[in-house]
């Protein structure tokens, strides 16, 4: 069996099938709405390491798989209640690794690299609509997005909404990581700590790769405005609990017994707002604001003002400023003391139902905190200091009935290099649809100031093609993309893609 | 060593700057069917043909509720192009008594949007003398009843066959019967329709219209729905079909501050992370997650070659790599591979050369720009895609815990805290001492400064 799938695959399947199951039997097959939808995704690409070796194969083969059930609740009504199920999981295997880089006596072996990690992405029952429309659940594993960033768990949210323009929120479960028994993933789990199953590895052996944590239980509660189109308005509070034992030192201490810290401890605590204000048509207000506990700092908080001057010319300008913040595991926190501050103007013009553009530009701001008592006490460090760089983004799309042509250009310079080029796509249906056709070109010039040997101009294009087999129309599509970049750096460099979608909706 | 210069880029942007310029003094096309050429026996009547005589503007105050200022007229993606082949005056036939009912009197009773409210020709014949009913209409010799009056483009070489109008069914849930039960006038939806001549696709309503009931701001005692499938079509549940073959259902600018032009990649994440469930009214999971989660590099996010300028990309703006990913995974476990970690598989190579700076202005210089301390307040972010705890420990842990010492009175000084973390130190090790313990051995008199 593929390495990473290993014991967790059948609990899972049986997990998902009992669901089904129960859901499949508990209405007679007429009375709710099944959509299955299945993605694959071939491919084949080398890349090459900067000091020309090694070569990575990357053989890539990405199955999706999503099952739905709409309705369930039977006799449908615009504004009644609804009760729906949605699931997807997903294979990932690369079959270019070499199997050195997944064995722990290799020299070559790299921690936590699996070849074929298969993931339950989604899987909950859901519930809107009841009780008039005040009440509303889901239960299973599930995503949370808002202004704390986008997060999975495994519990249940329950959901009230109120006459008077509020609903409420709240949820609990297990943080969705790796080591759970249900086809996790770590991609939901704060950063900052390289972890993963050290099964197969010696105590001593890579002690800087942590654990996994397995269990972190996980809530939060949030309140916002519901119903009102000019305003919204979100306060939402997250904690996840780290439990599981960890290393403590990345070192082996001198009587070769590694320490380990088993108490329970923050992983994440934040606390974050946003606000958008649009009561006339003359433009919009909105903000945010997230607070890390742990940290002890705002690490997030933008502020954006969008001005409509007319229905097709919008002016903005955006702040933002962000702290890195990692869970409260990682020594990083402590490193992490400065902002990079993004300031943005937009101007985004609609000349027809065609044809639009937008124009973005702006500088980012980078600190540098200096302080002679924790620093060295030097003078050079007794102040803060800046660097400004600046960038521009251009846009443009023309729509028309069979395709588009649509422009990305960016512009981005600075004390750590600059990056200037712009991709033209040109995508066309043909035959109703039945086929199409995809043509990118790209040019860029760009050069890495912290390693002046790392630059180059770059020129790359893509074709590709897609059909969709007969009988099928919209619910099938076969497709294949070649790419072809070319610069002074890695030569000629190659990629196929491969898709094949299907959706059957009954 | 410098880098080549290369103009093409320069040139692509001059180019669409002047492309950008050229296109906002084009005229803007109005997404209306152009009236057919007149004929000549159509001449004599010349009024009937568009809103307003001689081609004039509707005034504001005429046209549906919610309609803005050149905005081309309401969606074709909700109300598909019409092609109407007659002319009528409404102005005229209001003068003469008729009100919006005597002609279109199954509004009062129509429950869905797919209904034909247009009336029949016969119900032209009382007045202007013609039979439209069987299978030849005939006219009584009457200027009025002939068929160019209302037939345009007509000419008696014609015979029975004059323009079809075609007025596709809206893309909407619609219960007229609903609103005319609760009183609610045309004028209130559909503008002032009597004041003008012919009623084209822009007296049809405008979504901020509805919005002036169907919001909390609603009259008092009216409770209309404030959902969206109220009014927009579904599928898969309750997510809005926004697929047509007219094109892609978009919000406007208003909703939300949700248009979703060219740039709206870049600002998406504004309105998403306010109000995610604003966007699951369309969204499904799986379209967020075929880019922040996805398996295959989305090109609208990262062109073409990507690869080989995302080290700079990362050092510009590592906030927006880490929207979709891990550092310590995703960057981390392919960097190993690839030799260019300080710990890893193939690291250390220093047969191949030094990744960083020279020692002496990467480690020893002062902290200036170029100086690994410098680097890593600027962006840290781009640190942790390389480097685990370990490498940053040993030298910034203390020498009792296995690194080369550190604090403001002993070691190397290098101590990485922040200013002010004495003052917050002690909350930090209550929630959670973990981080504390790989630099500092328990009885470190630094840490028992902060319990």
């Amino acid at each position: 069996m593929l390495a990473g799938m290993r014991r967790r695959v059948p609990l899972a399947v049986t997990c998902v099938a009992c669901v089904l199951g129960f859901l499949g039997g508990a209405r007679r097959a007429a009375a709710y709405e099944s959509e299955i939808d299945a993605s694959v995704a071939a491919q084949f690409y080398t890349l090459e390491s900067p000091y020309g070796e090694p070569l990575l194969r990357r053989r890539r083969y990405t199955n999706t798989l999503g099952i739905s059930l709409y309705d369930l609740q039977g006799d449908r009504s615009t504004n009644g209640p609804v009760l729906s199920f949605r699931s997807r999981v997903r294979l990932d295997a690369d079959l270019g690794q070499d199997p050195a880089e997944r064995d722990p006596t290799s020299s070559r072996f790299v921690p936590g690299l699996e070849q074929a990690p298969f993931d339950l992405m989604y899987a909950y029952l859901e519930g809107e609509r009841y009780f008039g429309g005040a009440f509303g659940f889901r239960l299973g594993r599930q995503y949370v997005a808002d202004v704390l960033g986008w997060w999975s768990f495994d519990g249940a949210e329950v959901a009230l909404r109120t006459p008077a323009y509020l609903r409420f929120e709240a949820y609990g479960g297990l943080e969705q990581r790796s080591g759970l028994p249900m086809l996790t993933t770590p991609r939901f789990q704060a950063d900052g700590v390289a972890r993963g199953s050290r099964d197969d590895l010696r105590a001593d052996q890579w002690t800087s790769y942590l654990e996994q944590s397995q269990v972190a239980p996980a809530f939060g509660v949030a309140v916002e405005t519901s119903d009102l189109w000019w305003l919204h308005a979100r306060l939402t509070y997250r904690r996840v609990t780290n439990r599981d034992s960890v290393v403590i030192s990345p070192f082996l201490p001198t009587d070769g017994v590694i320490r380990t810290y088993s108490q329970d401890r923050v992983s994440t605590e934040r606390f974050g707002g946003s606000l958008r204000l649009s009561p006339v048509s003359f433009g919009s207000l909105s903000g945010s604001i997230v607070y890390d506990f742990y940290a002890g700092l705002v690490s997030e908080q933008s502020l954006a003002l969008d001005a409509y001057a007319t229905s097709r010319l919008t002016f903005g300008a955006d702040y933002e400023r962000v702290v890195p913040t990692f869970d409260a595991d990682s020594i990083f926190n402590w490193f992490a003391h400065s902002a990079v501050t993004s300031m943005t103007g937009r101007a985004d013009v609609r000349l027809s139902r065609r044809l639009d553009a937008a124009l973005n530009f702006g500088a980012r701001l980078f600190e540098t905190l200096g302080d002679p008592t924790t620093f060295a006490a030097t003078s050079d460090q007794a102040v803060v200091k800046r660097e400004l760089d600046p960038f521009t983004m251009l846009f443009g799309r023309y729509r028309y009935n069979d395709g588009s042509v649509s422009l990305r250009s960016q512009a981005d310079y600075g004390a750590r290099g600059h990056r200037i080029g712009a991709d033209v796509t040109h995508r066309q249906e043909y035959s109703r649809g039945y086929y199409d056709s995809l043509v990118v070109l790209s040019l860029y010039d760009f050069k890495d100031e912290l390693r002046p040997d790392r630059y180059a101009t770059s020129f790359s294009y893509v074709l590709g093609c897609g059909m969709k087999p007969g009988g099928l129309g919209d619910r099938a599509r076969l497709g294949v993309e070649w790419e072809h970049a070319m610069n002074r750096l890695v030569g000629q460099r190659y990629r196929v893609l491969a898709t094949l979608d299907l959706s059957v909706f009954r | 060593m410098s880098a080549p210069r290369d103009f093409g880029p320069w040139l692509l942007l001059v180019a669409c700057a002047l492309a950008l310029v050229c296109g906002l003094r084009a005229p803007v096309a109005a997404e209306t069917t152009p009236a057919p050429e007149a004929s000549a026996s159509a001449a004599v009547v010349t009024h009937g043909l568009g809103p307003l005589p001689n081609g004039a503007s509707v005034p504001e105050r005429l046209r549906p509720p919610g309609a803005e200022v050149d905005d081309g007229g309401p969606s074709p993606v909700i109300f598909p192009v019409q092609s109407i082949g007659i002319r009528f005056d409404h102005a005229r036939h209001v003068g003469l008594g008729a009100t919006c009912t005597t002609c279109h009197d199954r509004a009062r009773t129509s429950r869905s949007s797919s209904d034909s409210l247009l009336p029949a020709g016969t119900r032209c014949d009382a007045c202007h003398g013609t039979n439209h009913r069987g299978d030849t209409v005939t006219a009584n010799g009457d200027p009025l009843s002939a068929c160019a009056t209302c037939h345009l483009g007509y000419r008696p070489a014609d015979g029975q066959r004059v323009l079809r109008t075609s007025l596709p069914p809206p893309h909407l849930r619609f219960d007229h019967a609903v609103h005319a039960e609760r009183g609610i006038a045309c004028a209130s939806c559909h503008g002032a329709v009597g004041s003008l001549e012919l009623a084209t696709v822009d007296q049809l309503p405008r979504m901020r219209g509805c919005f002036s009931c169907h919001t909390s701001d609603a009259p008092k005692g009216a409770k209309p729905s404030r959902a969206c499938p109220t009014c927009h079509l579904t599928e898969h549940g309750t997510l809005l079909v926004t697929t047509f073959a007219e094109g892609k259902l978009e919000p406007p600018a208003w909703l939300h501050d949700a248009e979703h032009g060219p740039d709206w990649l870049e600002r998406h994440k504004r309105v998403a992370g306010d109000d995610s469930a604003f966007c699951a009214s369309c969204h499904a999971e799986r379209f967020c997650t075929n880019c922040h989660d996805g398996r295959v590099r989305p090109r609208q996010v990262h062109p073409n070659d990507f690869l080989s300028m995302h080290a700079v990309a990362a050092r510009q703006n590592s906030p927006t790599c880490t929207s979709c990913h891990q550092e310590q995974s995703f960057c981390l476990s392919c960097h190993q591979r690839a030799g260019i970690t300080m710990s890893g598989p193939v690291g250390n190579l220093t047969h191949q050369g030094r990744f960083h700076p020279p020692p002496a202005i990467w480690t020893e210089g002062p902290r200036g720009p170029g100086h690994h301390s410098w680097e890593a307040e600027r962006n840290l972010n781009a640190c942790v895609s390389c480097h685990t705890e370990r490498d940053c420990a040993t030298c910034h842990a203390t020498a009792a815990m296995g690194g080369v010492g550190s604090g403001s009175t002993s070691g190397r000084h290098t101590d990485p805290h922040p200013p002010g973390f004495v003052t917050r130190c002690g909350r930090a090790l209550r929630q959670n001492a973990r981080p504390c313990l790989v630099c500092h051995d328990p009885t470190d008199p630094d840490l028992s400064s902060c319990r």
